[in-house]
């Protein structure tokens, strides 16, 4: 059992400032990883987007957007469950939580960073598209509140939030004299724990918790307005698309975080800080989420076969029974089990963390190919007109690409382990 | 105020593709992009099929859902009724592509420089000249590289930039010097009108009064400003059976 | 009232009045039949939106590092 005082030296706590070769290995592949992303990125700008496996709609029978789009909206789908976590742990004093509270925070901004990279890498001309967001963006297209909202305002938000619940850690380990003390002395910003700053503090952290949860549904569901505004695209042309985004966003969030804070848990020794409840809690959150997902899965296939147009019953068959099945029946399966293994340990009241890493991985494997299902097959095979059915599979350079934005978000991740403890630090006495 | 108007009559048009190559020629598109394409449509089984040919340039739509979805207004209707795209502020994002029903949109997936490959004859070789008398397709006409319109945008041509999309434009370059569009003008057997739609004695109002037409997802509320004459729309049975070469 | 509450309040509301001006009044209007329905009314609206967000919730932060000095 751990001291109640993480810092029993000058040694900064839970491993920050050293470097072990696990982590130097850990990193060393993520870097390759974002090396290979570099090197798919270059090749596609240098020869054009045809490096890639899209193609237009059409007469060209292809899709226009696949993976890199269903990245965008899997990884914005990802930082709903970090910033949910923290703020709720705030709004309702959920103690048992605070362990994960930090990590959450930094798994939504890390995942809205990818999101954002998604979408340039997946523009044809992205020097421009950065310039002309911010010159010229149309509030009447969906895309606006994807990018100002999502990116500037839930991204800076968050940061904030991280910032501020930050402080007081930053402040702690500017005392011990540490090669990091510069740094910590500059995050800390003069940091004192007198009544007045904590309660200041409080105070603040709530009132941004609050702000930014409607901020949050209103840019999940812009997302989902992307697609389900389009009448001229079956299958996508839907009223279920903004509510079904959100709610496998906090799906695919919440089985990260509980993947990342087993990882933490058990790399810097932190049972302690990160208890069981924690991730009874997690695991009963992520439970809820996924029977009302599944609720809307049975919904939209129901209302998919009862009495389909021509062009939605070509979507579901091709989903159901054809060449999409494998990724249909596979994600239904990695968002299925989970849920009736998460049921299980509820009623038998036993959780097993193990379980819930592995369920935390399948149900982002899940939501990965729902992303890709709810992108793709409309384009293939949701023609009005009386086009042939299309085809589309990722390049290896889009392979590439999404390698390189995953290993980003890992390398951003051990390194801001390595900086600032990912674990709130405990209060001392 | 001008509202320009396409008018195709289905009685007439006998698929011979004359106007995809003229709007290729005219326009410039490299491999696979046809923004003009007909379909050859077929219904029934064998023996009692039924063959029709259906052509679908742009739309140009009232209530265009390309131009709504455009995140940076390079998508844009004109009060002369033609929808463009400014390839100057394109940034590639693709959306209008899948917003729109039609699917008329192409988006320029090479480098403008290797976009055309379909010729592997080498014009250069000094033994063709007498045949080709030293002519080196693709010849690109220099109308597009002019901006058009009162807005004065970039918006004729095709393959002006990597990574920017693309569509038929009712030939703006040739519409604003008082020609028809090349599909239209090539025509033989006068399948395509063209003309201002609010003008009473434009001989596209003359040949739509007191006619039956239809116009394509009509039910849609696109508004689109291409009318059918002659025939029904393709029903969900139609498959198309002859397609356009895809290779990028 | 102290000064930090004050200016944490108007960066507030500075924050959310450049938000409501971009979006509703400088952004491009919401239409889409016209040149004018494809231009922003004031150029680089967005980037005055996305400054107003910054605003808004940089009050947070100011609130939270603001050293104690009375009014």
């Amino acid at each position: 059992m751990a001291t109640t005082h993480d810092m029993v030296s000058d040694r900064l706590p839970q491993g920050v400032g050293r470097w072990s070769r696990g982590w130097f290995l850990f990193m060393a592949l993520a870097a390759i990883g974002v090396a290979i992303g570099v090197i798919g990125w270059v090749i596609e700008h240098d020869q054009g987007m045809a490096a890639t496996g899209m193609r237009d709609l059409g007469t060209m029978g292809g899709a226009t957007w696949g993976i890199y789009i269903s990245m965008v909206v899997y990884f914005v789908g990802v930082s709903f469950a970090g910033i949910t976590v923290a703020a709720l742990i705030r709004l309702f004093n959920l103690e048992h939580l605070k362990g994960v509270a930090r990590m959450a925070e930094l798994l939504t901004v890390v995942a809205l960073l990818l999101g954002a990279l998604a979408i340039v890498v997946d523009l044809g001309q992205p020097l421009r598209g950065l310039v002309n967001l911010f010159r010229y963006a149309r509030p009447q297209s969906p895309f606006f509140g994807t990018f100002s909202l999502v990116v500037s305002g839930y991204l800076f938000s968050s940061l904030v939030y991280l910032y501020v619940t930050s402080r007081p850690d930053a402040a702690r380990l500017a005392e011990s004299s540490s090669r990091l003390q510069p740094l910590y002395r500059l995050w800390a910003a003069g940091y004192e724990p007198t009544v007045d700053q904590r309660a200041r503090d409080r105070k603040v952290t709530f009132w941004l918790a609050l702000a930014i949860l409607p901020l949050l549904i209103v840019a999940h569901s812009s997302l989902g307005f992307v697609f389900g505004l389009q009448v001229g695209r079956p299958g996508w042309f839907g009223t279920l698309q903004a509510p079904a985004f959100v709610v496998l966003a906090g799906v695919s969030g919440i089985g990260h975080l509980i993947v990342l804070a087993a990882i933490v848990r058990r790399v810097l020794h932190q049972k302690h800080r990160i208890g069981i409840e924690a991730f009874t809690w997690l695991g009963r959150f992520l439970m809820l989420l996924l029977f009302v997902y599944l609720y809307f899965v049975v919904v939209e296939i129901f209302t998919s076969i009862y009495q389909p147009t021509v062009t939605e019953q070509r979507i579901s068959d091709a989903l159901l029974t054809g060449e999409y099945a494998w990724i249909f029946w596979g994600s239904v399966a990695a968002l299925v089990l989970p849920a009736v293994g998460l049921a299980w340990m509820a009623v038998t009241r036993t959780w097993r963390i193990g379980w819930m890493v592995l369920f935390g991985l399948m149900v982002n494997l899940g939501a990965i190919g729902k992303r890709y299902l709810v992108v793709v097959p409309s384009e293939t095979h949701g023609q009005l007109l009386p086009y042939p059915v299309g085809a589309y599979a990722p390049s290896l350079v889009e392979y590439a690409v999404v390698l390189g934005l995953f290993s980003l978000g890992a390398l951003l991740i051990g390194g801001f382990m390595k900086l600032f403890p990912i674990v709130e630090m405990e209060e001392t006495p | 105020m001008t509202r320009y108007a396409m008018a195709v009559d289905l009685n007439r048009c006998q698929g011979c593709r004359a106007c995809v190559e003229a709007c290729k020629i005219e326009n410039n598109t490299p491999n696979a992009v046809f923004w003009m394409h007909v379909f050859r449509l077929e219904e029934g089984e064998y023996p009692d099929t039924k063959i029709s040919f259906l052509p679908r340039p742009c739309q140009h739509c009232n209530n265009a859902p390309c131009v709504k979805v455009c995140p940076v207004g390079a998508r844009y209707k004109r009060e002369d009724g033609l929808v463009l795209t400014d390839f100057d502020r394109c940034i590639g994002c693709r959306y209008c592509e899948v917003a729109c029903p039609y699917g008329v949109n192409f988006f320029n997936w090479r480098n403008p420089d290797e976009a055309w490959n379909e010729y592997q004859v080498p014009f250069d070789d000094p033994d063709l000249a007498p045949v080709t008398g030293g002519v080196i397709p693709s010849y690109r006409n220099p109308d597009h590289d002019r901006p058009y319109g009162p807005e004065q945008r970039l918006t004729s041509g095709s393959a002006h930039f990597k990574g920017v999309i693309e569509k038929c434009t009712f030939c703006v370059h040739r519409v604003e010097q008082g020609m028809l569009p090349a599909c239209v003008d090539t025509c033989p057997v006068g399948a395509l009108k063209f003309g201002d739609i609010e003008d009473e004695d434009s001989p596209i109002s003359t040949f739509l009064r007191d006619k039956e037409s239809f116009q394509l997802l009509e039910e849609l509320g696109t508004d689109p400003s291409v009318i059918y004459v002659g025939g029904t729309p393709p029903t969900s049975q139609a498959r198309e059976i002859e397609r356009p070469l895809t290779g990028v | 009232m102290t000064r930090r509450s004050i200016v944490t309040a108007a960066m507030i509301i500075i924050g959310a009045v450049l938000m409501v001006f971009a979006y509703f009044a400088g952004a491009a209007p919401w239409c889409n039949t016209t040149v004018e329905c494809s231009n922003p009314r004031l150029e680089w609206s967005p980037a005055i939106f996305v400054a107003g967000v910054v605003i808004a919730f940089s009050s947070a932060l100011y609130y939270s590092v603001a050293k104690d000095r009375k009014k």
